[in-house]
Parts: C-alpha cells; sequence; structure tokens
C-alpha cells in the first residue's frame, strides 16, 4: 500500500515465544522508558529502552495499537524493531478483563517496598490494557 | 508344532499393539513438527538480543552486570531437570537422569547444597527412587511451555542469585541440535556467560546509535532478559526433542511389531500346511488299509 507520502517504515515486534507484528507504516509511537517516541521515515538509527506502553502505526488513515509491556527498541535503515517480553494487539485485550485487573491492583495495598512497586507497576499495565482496549 | 489357535491369537494382540503405536508415532510427529514451529519462531528474539548486545558492547565497552559474576565459592546451587511427563519416548528420560544424577553426585561431593527443582513426572518418580528430595516440582511444562511459565522460574533464579542465596544453576536437558540429533547436556547458566553472540561478523560500516537512556545502562537491562530468553530455549529444546524421541521411539516399535507379525504368520502358515498333511496323510492310510 502506497501512503501519500510513498516514505513507510517498517515495524516489526518480536516476543521470546513468537513475532507478533511485522508491517509497514507511515508513522509509529512507540513507548519509551520516560516517554512516547515518534518515528518516521528517515529517522536516525537509536536503541532504547521501552516502558509499559501503547505502541501505535499509522498507515494511511487506518491506526493500530498494540499494548508492549516493557522491552527494547531499536531502530535502523527505517526498521523499528521492538522486543518484548509480552506484546497484545487492542483486538487481543478484552477491556473487561482489563477494568477487572485494573480494580484488583488499585485495591491491593503493599506491605514492603517491593510489594508497593509490584503494585504500582501492575496498575500501570492494567492502565494501559485500559486505555488500547478503549480505543480498538 | 505350535497350536494354530495360539499364533492366531497372538498374532491379533500384536496387531492391535501395532496400531497403538503407529498412532502414537503420527501423533508425536505432528506434535513435533508443532513444537518445532514454535522452537524457530522464538529464535528471532535470541538473535535480536544478540545482535542488540554487540551493537551495545561496541560503544558501551565490556558489560558488568551481578548475573555475570562468577563467585568464588558455590555453596547453594539449584538444578533444574527438564524431562517429560509421560514414557514411551526411548531413552530420552534415562540419558537426561544419567546427566543429572552425575551432575548431582559431584555437587554433593564438593560439599555444596543442591536445590533438585524437576520438571516432569517420570523426574520425580526417578528422584523418589533415588532418594533425592526434591525442592519444587513441575508438571505443567508439556509440549508446549510458555513464556510467562518459564519466566517465573527465571525471575525467581536471578533474584536468588542477585541476592546471593544461589550461586549457582544448572539446567539438564535435551540439547535440539537437529533434527536427527539431540542430546541430553548439563549446563551452568547462572553465572551467566553473557548474551549469545552473532556469528555474522559485522558487515558495512559501523552504525552510528543513539542511545536512549545511554548505552550502558540498556546493556545491564539486556542481561536478564537474554537470560529469560535463554532459559526459555532450554524448555523449548526439551519439548522438540521430547517428540523426536517419542517418534524414534514408536516408529522402531511399529517396526517391530510388524517383523514380529510376519514371522508369526509365517509359522501359522506352516503349522496349518502340516496339520493338512498330516490329515491327508491320515485319510489316504485309512484308506490303504480297507482294501
Amino acid at each position: 500500500m502506497e501512503s501519500a507520502t510513498g516514505r513507510q517504515i517498517r515495524c516489526v515486534v518480536v516476543t521470546p515465544e513468537t513475532a507478533v507484528l511485522d508491517e509497514h507504516a507511515d508513522f509509529v509511537a512507540v513507548p519509551m522508558y520516560d516517554g512516547e517516541l515518534g518515528v518516521m521515515h528517515g529517522r536516525s538509527p537509536l536503541i532504547g529502552r521501552l516502558g509499559v506502553g501503547e505502541l501505535r502505526l499509522r498507515r494511511g488513515s487506518v491506526n493500530q495499537r498494540v499494548y508492549v509491556d516493557g522491552g527494547f527498541v531499536q531502530i535502523r535503515d527505517n526498521v523499528v524493531t521492538l522486543l518484548t517480553e509480552r506484546a497484545l494487539m487492542s483486538e487481543q485485550i478484552n477491556a473487561e478483563a482489563a477494568a477487572e485487573e485494573l480494580r484488583s491492583a488499585v485495591a491491593k495495598v503493599g506491605k514492603t517496598e517491593v510489594e508497593q512497586t509490584e503494585i504500582k507497576k501492575a496498575q500501570a499495565r492494567a492502565r494501559v490494557k485500559v486505555r488500547v482496549a478503549a480505543k480498538a | 508344532m505350535a497350536n494354530t489357535r495360539e499364533l492366531v491369537k497372538r498374532r491379533k494382540a500384536i496387531r492391535n499393539i501395532r496400531k497403538i503405536t503407529r498412532t502414537m508415532e503420527l501423533i508425536a510427529t505432528s506434535r513435533f513438527k508443532k513444537a518445532m514451529d514454535r522452537a524457530t519462531q522464538a529464535e528471532p528474539f535470541t538473535r535480536k538480543i544478540a545482535e542488540l548486545a554487540a551493537d551495545l558492547t561496541a560503544n558501551a565497552g565490556a558489560i558488568r552486570h551481578p548475573l555475570l559474576e562468577v563467585r568464588e565459592t558455590t555453596k547453594n546451587s539449584v538444578l533444574l531437570v527438564l524431562c517429560s511427563n509421560r514414557g514411551l519416548c526411548g531413552g530420552y528420560n534415562g540419558s537426561i537422569l544419567r546427566e543429572a544424577g552425575q551432575g548431582f553426585r559431584k555437587l554433593k561431593a564438593d560439599g555444596v547444597n543442591v536445590a533438585v527443582e524437576v520438571s516432569g513426572k517420570r523426574a520425580i518418580n526417578w528422584c523418589k527412587f533415588n532418594g533425592i528430595t526434591t525442592d519444587r516440582t513441575y508438571t505443567h511444562f508439556e509440549d508446549k511451555p510458555k513464556f510467562e511459565e518459564v519466566n517465573e522460574l527465571a525471575e525467581r533464579f536471578i533474584a536468588g542469585y542477585v541476592s546471593g542465596k544461589i550461586d549457582r544453576v544448572d539446567v539438564a536437558y535435551t540439547r535440539f541440535l537437529n533434527a536427527a540429533r539431540q542430546q541430553a547436556v548439563l549446563e551452568t547458566i547462572l553465572p551467566f556467560s553473557g548474551p549469545a553472540k552473532t556469528e555474522k561478523a559485522p558487515t558495512g560500516p559501523k552504525v552510528e546509535y543513539e542511545f536512549l537512556p545511554d548505552a550502558a545502562g540498556i546493556l545491564e537491562e539486556i542481561v536478564p532478559v537474554s537470560f529469560k530468553a535463554r532459559l526459555f530455549k532450554c524448555f523449548l529444546d526439551a519439548a522438540v526433542s521430547e517428540q523426536i524421541a517419542r517418534r524414534v521411539a514408536m516408529k522402531a516399535a511399529t517396526d517391530n511389531a510388524d517383523e514380529i507379525i510376519r514371522s508369526l504368520s509365517q509359522e501359522y502358515n506352516r503349522a496349518r500346511q502340516s496339520k493338512i498333511t498330516t490329515e491327508l496323510s491320515e485319510i489316504i492310510a485309512g484308506a490303504a488299509a480297507l482294501e
């Protein structure tokens, strides 16, 4: 599919189990550890850490959303490669289950510091899932 | 001369067994294909991680990470044994357990506390039989190990190693070399030997990367991930190898059954023929006596 500019980038998402996604897009927004990073054709090479968040691909007027749970990103030669432990397409996320997960994560109380950070992480994951599912 | 009835009965029984072994062979073949697909799908991740690590080391120098540290003295170690839940797979479990047993005795002889973790009913029974106390047992790793399940184990090993509760982790499993060769091995996965090196030499000019946050920081994060991938690969290899071993064993059993059926048929035909001959000669003898 040719886009308006005719210059696309390839986006690959790989988990330890399988390659989840391999598509071309006009624009990719990658969830980094400290915020979102937009990538278009001609981006200079980069290696970075991912955070928990939502990966967005735009191709023409079609938007695609993927939930990504940490990992790494490598950008070179107009190929964006995401290595993550878990990736879910927006269709794969059940909105109700995600909402339930968020509720239970919020309800939990951590006694030790380790527990508290774990709970915070779980909450962040659930929030992103809810967000990705809501827009699907 | 053997009783013909007996022979027919035996032949029938062996035919039935043959049907079962043949079916098991087919099932193992299809499972092997699926397991193999999973293993090949998992490959890009390991390859990419290795590529990233290579690029990063080129920029950040040597890697330093708690998982890579080799302890001077080993006090507590973990031995993880990956076997199958089911039997009828030839020497698959036997060779793994032989490796595991040797490793276990060697560690014990060195005065190391060994915590044994086993996966698969066969290994659990073996430990019971040999009087080895197991710390944890798993039976849920079938022919499709999930990363999340393996991740739990990996996280525990990492936490244990970093906090100093564990000084060493060994895995006894069957390494998949190719479709015709698998090898039972005992490997030390902690202290970790570092992300696998890429085989291909870097081609073309070196790419100047931008790093977020910085090369050393990312490298540090890559080590545990590549350790997890490594452990996951052990499970995938074990799953593939198990199916191959079962297929080979069942193929041999089917071939054997074929041979037995053939020889029994031959024996049966001979017995029948000699019976007919005896009867005929009796009749002829009887007729001759009447004349």
